[in-house]
C-alpha cells in the first residue's frame, strides 16, 4: 500500500525537481548572455516568474500535507526543507534575472576582460549542480563541499573587490570604463548569493537526512 | 548564608547528603529498572529501563499488543489485579521501590491515580459520590474538607462550571467526555503525585478529547502525568518525553520533539510516520 | 496486483449475492410472518393458565376478604367465621425470619465465589452443590428441618420453619449474587482500587454497590418462592389457630392454612381457602411491585448497571 502522504510527498519532489533545471537553466544562461552579449532578459524574467509560481506551489503544497497528515521524523523534515529549497531555487532565478537586467543597463560591455566573473560562475555553477545532485541523492556530506566551495568564492569575490577600490598603476580598458568594473561587481555579487544558497540547500539536504543542522549554519 | 538559621542550614545539608547518596535516582519522579513482566508463560516486558521526571508529561507509544498498557499498569501494580501477572525488576516512585517486600500495593495506589480507557464512573453513585469515594472509604470524616475537595478536584478537572449544580446527578448521565474527567477528578481527589493514563480519550470525540489534553498540560504544573496513547499526534501534542514501545521493548526513549523530528532508530520513525503497524 | 481483473471479481460476487437476495426475498417475507406469528402463539399459551388462574383466585376469592378475615384467627370449623390473621402473621414472620439467616449468608456466599474464589477446585465444588441445592426437593429440607430442629427442641417450631425456607433461600441468593456480580465491568473495581482503597472496601462499598439492583431482585425471587412453600412448613412450623407465641412455638402459614382450607369439606372452608390464596398473591406481588419502586424510582435510572 502507498501512504496517502507518500503522493504527496512525490509531487513536492516533482515539482522541487522542476525547479531546480529551471533555475540552473537560468542561470546557466544569463551567465552565457554576459559572456556573449545576447539578449535574453525576456526569457530569463519568464523563468523567474514560472520559478516563483512554483515556489507557492509547493509551499502551498507543504502547507496542505502537514495540515492534512501530520507528517513525523523524515517526512517532516523533507517537507519543511523542501519549503526552504524552492525558496533557493526561486532566489537562483531572480539574480539570474537580476544579472541579465545588470547588462541590459550597462549596454554593451563586450570589451571588457570578463575573467574574473566567468572564473566565479564556473564555481557557482558547479555548486548549483552539487547542491541538485545531493538533494536527489540525499547527500550529507555535499553541505561540506558547498561550504568549502562558497569559500574560495567569498574570497574571489573580495580580492575583485579589493581591486576594484584599489588605485591603478596599469592602464588597461578596464580602467577606464567604469561599465566594466560596476557590471562586474554586481553580477559577482549576485553570484555569491547564487553561491550562499547553494550552500543552504546543501544544509537542508544535511538536515533531512541527519536530522540536525550541518556545523558551519 | 547568613539569613538561615543553623536548623534550616543543618537541613539543607542533610538534604543534599541524601540526595547525594542516592545518586541511583537522583531528580527522577519514577524509575523503571530492569523491568520484566510475564503474562503466564508469554513475556510481556522485556527489560525495560526509563526515568520519568517530576511535572511532566511522559507519552508511551506503540502497536497494539506492544506492551505499553501492561507496562503503564505495572508502574502502581495494577498488573497484579491479574491472576496469571509476574513481574520482575523494580519501579521507584521517589525512592521507594513499590514492588518491595515491605510495601503495600495499597499506599503505592493512593499516591499514583489512574484513570482508564473507557470512563468508568461508579454506576451507582452521583457525581459528588464519585469524587468523594476514594476519601470516604480511606476513612475521612470531615464533611467540610470533603466538599472542599470534591469542589477543588472537580475545577482541576475542568468539569466544575458544568456540574456545579448538580453534584446529586449520577454519574453515568454524563456525557463521555464529562465522565472522563469525572474520572479525572476521582483520581485528584486522592491528591496523587503521579497521574497514570491508559488511553484515557480512546473512547472519546475529537473535541472531549482536546479537552482533556489541554488539561494533562494543567495537570503537568501540580504533577507527573505518564499516559499510553495509540495516537501519535496526540502524543507529540501533549508530552514533554515520549518512549516508544514495539514487542515488550522500550525502542527509543526522548523527548518528544526528538522522537517525533529526529527518531534516532529506524523502527521508531517507520512506526511514527505510519510506514507500519 | 490486477486490478482489472481484481475489479470483475468483486462485482461477479456482488451479482451472485444480490441474486440470491432477490430470489429468496419473497419466501422471507412469509418466513417472517409465519416466525412471527408462531412466537405470539406461545405468549398467548404461556399467558393462558397464569391469567386464568389469576382470575380464578380473584372471583373466587375476593367475597372472603374482609377486615375480620385478616385480623382474625379462625372461628369454628363447622360454622366457619374467623380468619387467617395468624396465617398471615405467621407467614411474615417466618419468612423474615429466614431472610435474616438466608439473605446475608446467601449475598456473602455469593461475593466470595465472585469476587474471591475466582476458578479454584473449592469454588466448583462450592458451585456444583449450589446448584444441587437448588433442585433439592423442599419436602426433603423439611425433614432435615424436622430431624434437626423439631426433634431436638421438642416442639414444632418457627425457628425450624425459617432455618428450613432459608436453607431453599441460600442456593438462589447465592447464584444471584454471583451472577450479578460477575456482571459488574472489571474496570469498576479497577478504578477503586486505583484509588487506594482496600479490597474489603471495594467489594462490599463499591462492586456490590453496583449490583445492589440485581442482589435485591434476587432476594424478592428467593423470598417469593419460599412465601409460598407449603412442603417444608408441614415439618416445621405445623401450623396453628393462634397468633405467634413465642421462637420456639409452632406458628401458622397462608399455605398451610390454604391446604388445610382445601383439605376440608365445607364450602365456606374453600371460600377461606380461595382468601387466603388471594392474600398471598398480594403479598408476593406487592413485595415485586416495591422492589420496582425501589430500583426504578429512588435508585438510579441509568446509574444501575446491572437491570434485571
Amino acid at each position: 500500500m502507498t501512504r496517502l502522504l507518500d503522493l504527496g510527498i512525490d509531487r513536492i519532489r516533482n515539482s522541487i525537481m522542476d525547479m531546480a533545471k529551471l533555475s540552473e537553466k537560468s542561470v546557466t544562461t544569463a551567465i552565457e548572455s554576459y559572456e556573449k552579449g545576447t539578449s535574453t532578459k525576456k526569457v530569463i524574467f519568464e523563468w523567474s516568474e514560472q520559478l516563483r509560481v512554483l515556489q507557492d506551489e509547493v509551499g502551498d503544497l507543504a502547507i496542505e500535507l502537514i495540515a492534512r497528515y501530520q507528517p513525523v521524523a523524515t517526512d517532516l523534515r523533507f517537507i519543511r526543507s523542501c519549503m526552504e529549497i524552492a525558496y533557493g531555487f526561486s532566489r537562483f532565478g531572480r539574480y539570474a534575472y537580476d544579472i541579465v537586467d545588470v547588462l541590459e543597463t550597462m549596454g554593451s560591455i563586450a570589451d571588457c576582460d570578463k575573467n574574473a566573473v566567468l572564473e566565479m560562475s564556473c564555481t557557482v555553477r558547479e555548486m548549483i549542480r552539487i547542491s541538485v545532485q545531493a538533494l536527489q541523492s540525499k547527500d550529507k556530506n555535499a553541505a561540506e563541499k558547498l561550504y568549502q566551495m562558497d569559500d574560495t568564492v567569498d574570497a574571489l569575490y573580495r580580492k575583485y573587490l579589493r581591486e576594484a577600490i584599489t588605485p591603478h598603476e596599469k592602464t588597461d580598458k578596464r580602467s577606464f570604463d567604469p561599465r566594466c568594473y560596476i557590471s562586474a561587481l554586481l553580477i559577482l555579487r549576485y553570484l555569491e548569493r547564487i553561491s550562499d544558497h547553494a550552500c543552504y540547500i546543501g544544509d537542508s539536504v544535511h538536515y533531512i537526512v541527519t536530522g540536525t543542522s550541518s556545523p558551519r549554519r | 548564608m547568613s539569613w538561615m538559621s543553623s536548623k534550616e542550614y543543618t537541613n539543607t545539608i542533610s538534604y543534599k547528603l541524601s540526595s547525594l547518596s542516592d545518586t541511583k535516582r537522583h531528580g527522577y519522579k519514577v524509575s523503571v529498572k530492569n523491568l520484566n513482566s510475564w503474562f503466564g508463560s508469554k513475556q510481556a516486558l522485556k527489560d525495560i529501563n526509563f526515568d520519568v521526571k517530576e511535572n511532566t508529561v511522559t507519552a508511551l507509544i506503540g502497536p497494539s499488543g506492544c506492551g505499553k498498557t501492561t507496562l503503564i499498569r505495572c508502574l502502581n501494580r495494577m498488573n497484579e489485579m491479574t491472576s496469571s501477572a509476574i513481574v520482575k525488576g523494580s519501579v521507584y516512585l521517589d525512592d521507594i521501590d513499590i514492588y518491595a517486600s515491605n510495601v503495600d500495593p495499597v499506599i503505592i495506589k493512593r499516591r499514583m491515580g489512574m484513570v482508564f480507557q473507557k470512563p468508568n464512573p461508579f454506576p451507582t453513585m452521583s457525581i459528588y459520590d464519585n469524587v468523594a469515594a476514594g476519601l470516604k472509604l480511606n476513612g475521612i470524616r470531615n464533611k467540610a474538607l470533603i466538599r472542599e475537595i470534591v469542589e477543588e478536584s472537580l475545577k482541576g478537572s475542568v468539569l466544575w462550571d458544568e456540574v456545579k449544580d448538580e453534584l446529586g446527578r449520577p454519574g453515568l448521565s454524563l456525557s463521555g467526555g464529562q465522565q472522563q474527567r469525572l474520572c479525572i477528578a476521582r483520581a485528584l481527589a486522592m491528591q496523587p503525585e503521579v497521574l497514570l493514563m491508559d488511553e484515557p480519550t480512546s473512547a472519546l470525540d475529537p473535541i472531549a478529547s482536546a479537552k482533556i489534553e489541554e488539561l494533562m498540560n494543567e495537570l503537568r504544573k501540580e504533577l507527573t502525568v505518564i499516559i499510553v496513547t495509540h495516537n501519535m499526534q496526540q502524543a507529540a501534542r501533549v508530552s514533554d518525553y515520549t518512549a516508544f514501545m514495539y514487542l515488550g521493548e522500550l525502542v527509543e526513549y526522548g523527548p518528544t520533539k526528538q522522537i517525533f523530528e529526529n527518531p534516532q532508530k529506524e523502527l521508531t520513525e517507520r512506526y511514527i510516520s505510519g510506514k507500519f503497524g | 496486483m490486477n486490478n482489472t481483473e481484481n475489479h470483475h471479481h468483486n462485482i461477479d460476487h456482488r451479482k451472485v449475492i444480490q441474486d440470491a437476495i432477490v430470489r429468496r426475498s419473497y419466501k422471507r417475507k412469509i418466513v417472517n410472518r409465519v416466525f412471527t406469528g408462531v412466537t405470539i402463539v406461545c405468549v398467548m399459551l404461556a399467558m393462558i393458565p397464569l391469567g386464568s388462574i389469576l382470575f380464578e383466585v380473584v372471583k373466587n376469592g375476593i367475597s372472603a376478604i374482609s377486615i375480620e378475615f385478616l385480623t382474625q384467627p379462625q372461628g369454628s370449623i363447622i360454622r366457619g367465621g374467623g380468619g387467617v390473621g395468624p396465617a398471615i402473621q405467621g407467614t411474615l414472620l417466618t419468612v423474615g425470619y429466614a431472610s435474616l439467616i438466608g439473605v446475608p449468608i446467601g449475598i456473602l456466599a455469593g461475593v466470595y465465589l465472585s469476587e474471591y474464589a475466582g476458578n479454584s477446585k473449592f469454588a466448583y465444588t462450592v458451585r456444583f452443590f449450589n446448584s444441587v441445592m437448588t433442585g433439592m426437593p423442599s419436602i426433603v429440607i423439611g425433614i432435615v428441618g424436622y430431624i434437626v430442629l423439631v426433634i431436638t427442641i421438642g416442639s414444632f417450631n418457627i425457628t425450624a420453619g425459617a432455618v428450613a425456607l432459608s436453607i431453599i433461600m441460600i442456593p438462589i441468593v447465592v447464584a444471584v449474587t454471583e451472577e450479578t456480580l460477575k456482571l459488574v465491568p472489571n474496570s469498576v473495581r479497577e478504578a477503586a482500587h486505583s484509588l487506594g482503597i482496600p479490597k474489603w472496601k471495594v467489594t462490599l462499598f463499591i462492586t456490590l454497590r453496583s449490583a445492589k439492583n440485581g442482589v435485591l431482585t434476587g432476594i424478592v425471587l428467593a423470598v417469593s418462592r419460599v412465601a409460598g412453600e407449603t412442603a417444608p412448613l408441614i415439618m416445621t412450623i405445623l401450623g396453628t389457630s393462634l397468633f405467634f407465641q413465642g421462637f420456639i412455638s409452632p406458628v401458622d402459614a397462608l399455605p398451610l392454612r390454604i391446604w388445610r382450607f382445601a383439605s376440608q369439606p365445607y364450602e365456606h372452608a374453600h371460600s377461606f381457602g380461595w382468601g387466603a390464596a388471594l392474600v398471598l398473591i398480594i403479598m408476593i406481588l406487592s413485595l415485586s411491585v416495591l422492589l420496582r419502586f425501589l430500583v426504578l424510582e429512588r435508585g438510579f435510572k441509568q446509574g444501575s448497571l446491572v437491570k434485571m
